[in-house]
Order: structure tokens, then C-alpha cells, then sequence
């Protein structure tokens, strides 16, 4: 066996064989995901640097190349170079022709030899490799420069559009490619066998019914006609099962009617991370294949920060399609339950110190923040808020595809160092956090930085703390 | 890649110290990592009930076992299994068994 001292890095040898028609591409699939709103974005930046005190790369790495600015740079003098090049005069889509026209206007007379006088630059096999680095390495998408921008650009929509120019030609890290591969190859982000979650969800059963001593509990599957369609990420099959159970001790003490599906159940969607539009619609379409075939009301997503904001916001976006159903987080069904008093919950259950994550997909992105904080509230005696919170917290580092993409785990783990100091500062033994997402990076934070806290779902506090 | 240095020979493991090489694995392999990535100082029996089961079922079917089946064959407790392995089934267990990492939100 030859020893591998020599081993090329995949990313940047197949950067290398990229060809001109390959370079082409990435422009072209860019170019047709920046419609007139973005081009204006891409013009706008005032260079005033707010956003370089809001993300947690900057101001742990305080490189330039992890600026939100300099990123946002790196794409804009891209395109500014295909807006100013006569190839791409003519939009492709003759339905929506011109559609940044308003860009060309400005740019209108520039011809392409002029072109870097405002800043444009020739997409090269080094600008790929810049992107690469910059786009997929040094960003979670978590939305804080956005929110911090003095003029609201929306960075991370941005970045996700660049991603998928460079997925369109196969330049994506490895570890986020497959994820997306094999959820769509095998219908489920870690490929498990729908004999293998049937049998596990099976088991999850009769641990339940061990455990509150009631065989009347229940995991329905495959039920039709249940007001709620409740999805997992696959994540919880496989190795955490104890927060499917507490979901179901809820469901179980609310006495609802809901179920589980025995195939296209996966809340997960990598395709929002990789920016393949086609594959996110696709991991999207299946559940509601799901809803269709069961019939039920609401489609209810367990406690995944990118799944909610994929499935709650993105998708009918991506699928051209309007909804016909609810869809909720499982936070504002729980919150919903405790409102109309339709389960109990003591305390005195949970008396350790506890503190909660949010989860930016969820929370900036999503939407859902306070349902969280009104479940804790009533699940545990000692809650403390981080600092800052809310739509204003940091992310925990583990966002936009990180925690797959081994390559940049260093940066992803000295990034999440705000994130371990917010949890240390609240002196918190729990650490509550409705994403699996941030739990992974939650849980490698607690080991690197050694803050001696457990994480857990809010889910998992609730039914700690249900009077049954 | 990164490498490790181990007995006096070098290991190469991927930037999350996944072993990148899963034939290079042996029970002085495993005892290593637990102690560097798990703090276990000493393997017991129950870890290696775990360790080998995982590894059995990785040579026959590359992948990682659902819980459920170490639960199972092992016949131990759930939350025991937490208990052995802090990190979980993904991270602690199969990292120490010699797997490479799992894909998906781990």
C-alpha cells in the first residue's frame, strides 16, 4: 500500500481539470439566481464594516477573508464581470429576459476590456478556489451580518446562490455533497433502511411504555387521516432516540392525534447548504408526498433549524407550489399544548441550571422565538438567558453544512468559541437547543472548550418534566 | 491529512480525528483513541462488547449500526450506552471502533 503523504486534496484537483465550458457554467447558473433584487444588493454595499463585528469567523479568526463585506465582494466583482460581458447580454430565460437590467444600465457602455475599473473580476480556477474557501468555509449562512447591515443585504442568500453555481460543476466539499447524495439516493440523509427505522421506531415504543408504565402509548405509523404528521431528522433514528420518545410522551399526555411515516420522513434538507435548488426541492416534495398519503392536517417539523426554515419557508420557493396544509415547528404545538392546558408540567422535574441556544435557521431565519422560551419556562426551575439572544444570537458555529465539512472542522471549532463563552458566562449545567444541527457542534464545543454541560432538545426538558 | 503519532508510528486521521484509514485499525488503535478523544483511560469489557460489535458490523456492511441494533446485540440499556461513551454511537464509539465519520448531522 503506497502511503498517502502525497494525497491531493479532491476539491482542489478537480478545480484544476475545471474547463472553460465548466467555468462557463458556474457563471451562467449564477448569473440566472441573481434576479434585479440581488444585482441592486451587490451594488450596495457602503463598506461600512458593521458586519465584520457581527459574525463569529470575523471576530475569532479577525482575517479579511472572513469579513461578511469581503465575501460578499468576492461574488460581486464576479459578477459584476459577467453583468459587463458581451456573452451574457441576453438572459437565457426568455420569460424573464432582462432580468438585470437594471445592473446593465449601470454598467451599460463598459466594455469588458474596461470592465475592472468598477471592480470586476474574471471567474479564473483561483477565484474558484477563493469562493471555495470563503463561501463554503468561512460562513454557517447564519444571517447575523444581515441583520447587522446598514443596508438589510441578504449576505446569506447571496452566498447560497454562489455555492450552487459551484455545485452545478461539482465543487462542493465532499462531506456536504454526500449528505445530499444519499438523501437523495436512499430517501434519508444517513441511508436508513425503512425496515430499520420501522423496527427502531418499533423499539421506541416499548421503551416508552416501560418507561411511564403505560402500555397505552403509542407511536403510530403510516396512521391516516392524523391531524399531525410528525417528521424526525434521521440523526435521531439512528443514534439519539431518547428525543423521538419525549416527543411522543407529549403527543401521549396531550392524548393527540398525530403519526410518524415509515418512509420520506427526513426533516433534514442539505440542499439548502450545497444551493442545489433541484435536490432541496426534491428532499422538500417528499414530505409532502407524505401528507398527501396520509391525509393528515399539519405537517409538524421536529426540532431542526435548517428543516424548519427549508420546509416552513424555502420549499414552496423551490417547488413553485403553494402549500395546502399547516406547517408548524413542534415548539408551537408543545407551547400550544401547555397554553390550552392540555399537558402539565412541573418544574421542580428539571432543578438544574438551564440555558438555551437558538438556533439561527430556526429563530433569525425562521421566525419561531418565543415558543421555546415559554415551554422552558414552565419545564425548569433555573433559566437563564444567554448573551445577546433571540434573533440577535450568535451562531453556534456548526451551521450552513460546517458540521459536515471536515475540512474546515478547525475553523468551524474556533468559530463556535463566542458560542462557548456565552455558555460559561451563564454558568448553565444545560444547555437546551431545539436543533440537532447545533447539538452536534454544542456537544464538540463542550468537549474542546470543557464546559461541563449536557445538551439537550426542549423536547427532552418538556417531558422530563410532564405530570402524567 | 493530519497525522497522529502512535507507538512510534504515524496515523493518519481525517481534520475530526476520524482514522482515515479503517485497515489500520487494532485494539492498540482503539485503546488510543478512547483514551485521546474519549478520556477513557481503560477499556472494559461492555466498551468492547460495543467496540467490536460496531466494527463487525462496519467490515460486513460499511456503515455504522443503528442504536437499536447495539442495544440489541449487546443487550444493554440505552442510556448506558451514553454512559460508555460520551460522545454517543457516532463520535465516541464508532470513532474509537475505526469508522470513518457518518454522513448526515453529526
Amino acid at each position: 500500500m503506497s502511503k498517502k503523504n502525497e494525497t491531493k486534496d479532491p476539491v482542489i484537483e478537480k478545480i484544476e481539470q475545471l474547463t472553460p465550458a465548466d467555468l462557463e457554467k458556474i457563471l451562467q447558473v449564477f448569473k440566472e439566481k441573481i434576479d434585479h433584487r440581488y444585482a441592486a444588493y451587490f451594488n450596495s454595499c457602503v463598506h461600512c464594516g458593521l458586519c465584520a463585528d457581527s459574525c463569529h469567523y470575523y471576530l475569532t479568526h479577525e482575517d479579511l477573508q472572513s469579513m461578511p463585506a469581503y465575501k460578499l465582494n468576492l461574488m460581486m466583482s464576479v459578477f459584476k464581470g459577467v453583468a459587463a460581458s458581451p456573452a451574457h447580454k441576453t438572459g437565457k430565460n426568455t420569460g424573464e429576459k432582462e432580468k438585470i437590467s437594471f445592473y446593465r444600465r449601470f454598467l451599460s457602455g463598459i466594455k469588458e476590456k474596461y470592465s475592472r475599473w468598477v471592480g470586476a473580476e474574471k471567474l479564473d480556477k483561483e477565484m474558484v478556489k477563493e469562493w471555495v474557501d470563503s463561501l463554503f468555509g468561512r460562513c454557517s449562512m447564519c444571517g447575523r451580518c444581515s441583520i447587522n447591515c446598514s443596508i438589510g443585504l441578504n449576505i446569506p442568500y447571496l452566498i447560497r446562490a454562489a455555492r450552487g453555481a459551484l455545485t452545478a460543476v461539482g465543487i462542493v466539499p465532499p462531506g456536504l455533497q454526500s449528505t445530499v447524495d444519499t438523501a437523495m439516493e436512499k430517501g434519508n440523509n444517513m441511508g436508513i433502511a425503512k425496515e430499520d427505522w420501522v423496527e427502531t421506531a418499533e423499539w421506541i415504543e416499548e421503551e416508552l411504555q416501560d418507561d411511564i408504565e403505560n402500555p397505552a402509548a403509542k407511536l403510530p405509523l403510516d396512521k391516516k387521516g392524523a391531524k399531525y404528521f410528525y417528521t424526525i431528522n434521521p440523526r435521531e433514528a439512528m443514534f439519539f432516540p431518547l428525543s423521538i420518545s419525549a416527543v411522543g410522551k407529549i403527543f401521549f399526555a396531550a392524548g393527540e392525534d398525530w403519526t410518524f411515516s415509515s418512509d420520506n420522513y427526513d426533516v433534514t434538507n442539505y440542499g439548502l447548504y450545497n444551493g442545489d435548488d433541484y435536490a432541496a426541492g426534491t428532499m422538500s416534495d417528499r414530505l409532502v408526498q407524505s401528507m398527501q398519503k396520509l391525509g393528515c392536517n399539519t405537517l409538524v417539523l421536529a426540532e431542526c433549524g435548517h428543516g424548519f426554515n427549508s420546509n416552513r419557508w424555502e420549499a414552496p420557493e423551490w417547488l413553485s407550489k403553494e402549500y395546502g396544509f399547516d406547517v408548524k415547528s413542534i415548539l408551537e404545538i408543545v407551547a400550544g399544548f401547555i397554553r390550552e392546558g392540555r399537558i402539565k408540567l412541573d418544574p421542580s422535574k428539571n432543578t438544574e441550571p438551564v440555558t438555551l441556544h437558538d438556533p439561527c435557521n430556526l429563530v433569525r431565519m425562521g421566525g419561531i422565538i418565543e415558543e421555546q422560551r415559554f415551554i422552558l419556562k414552565h419545564a425548569v426551575s433555573d433559566f437563564t438567558e444567554m448573551t445577546p439572544n433571540r434573533q440577535k444570537n450568535f451562531c453556534c458555529g456548526g451551521g450552513g453544512g460546517q458540521l459536515s465539512m471536515t475540512r474546515f472542522s478547525r475553523r468551524r471549532l474556533k468559530a463556535g468559541k463566542i458560542k462557548a463563552d456565552q455558555i460559561q458566562k451563564t454558568a448553565a449545567k444545560i444547555v437546551a437547543t431545539p436543533c440537532h444541527n447545533c447539538i452536534d457542534q454544542l456537544m464538540e464545543l463542550n468537549k474542546h472548550y470543557q464546559l461541563g454541560v449536557r445538551i439537550k432538545t426542549v423536547c427532552e426538558i418538556a417531558a422530563d418534566a410532564l405530570v402524567l | 491529512m493530519p497525522f497522529v503519532e502512535f507507538n512510534g508510528k504515524k496515523l493518519e486521521v481525517n481534520e475530526e480525528g476520524f482514522l482515515a484509514d479503517p485497515a489500520e485499525w487494532n485494539k492498540e488503535v482503539a485503546e488510543f483513541f478512547a483514551k485521546k478523544e474519549e478520556g477513557i483511560e481503560n477499556l472494559s469489557e461492555d466498551h468492547w462488547a460495543v467496540i467490536n460489535y460496531i466494527r463487525e458490523f462496519y467490515l460486513e456492511k460499511e456503515t455504522a449500526p443503528m442504536v437499536r441494533k447495539i442495544v440489541k446485540t449487546t443487550g444493554f440499556k440505552l442510556k448506558y450506552i451514553y454512559e460508555l461513551f460520551p460522545s454517543g454511537p457516532a463520535k465516541g464509539a464508532a470513532k474509537i471502533a475505526g469508522l470513518p465519520k457518518p454522513d448526515g448531522c453529526v
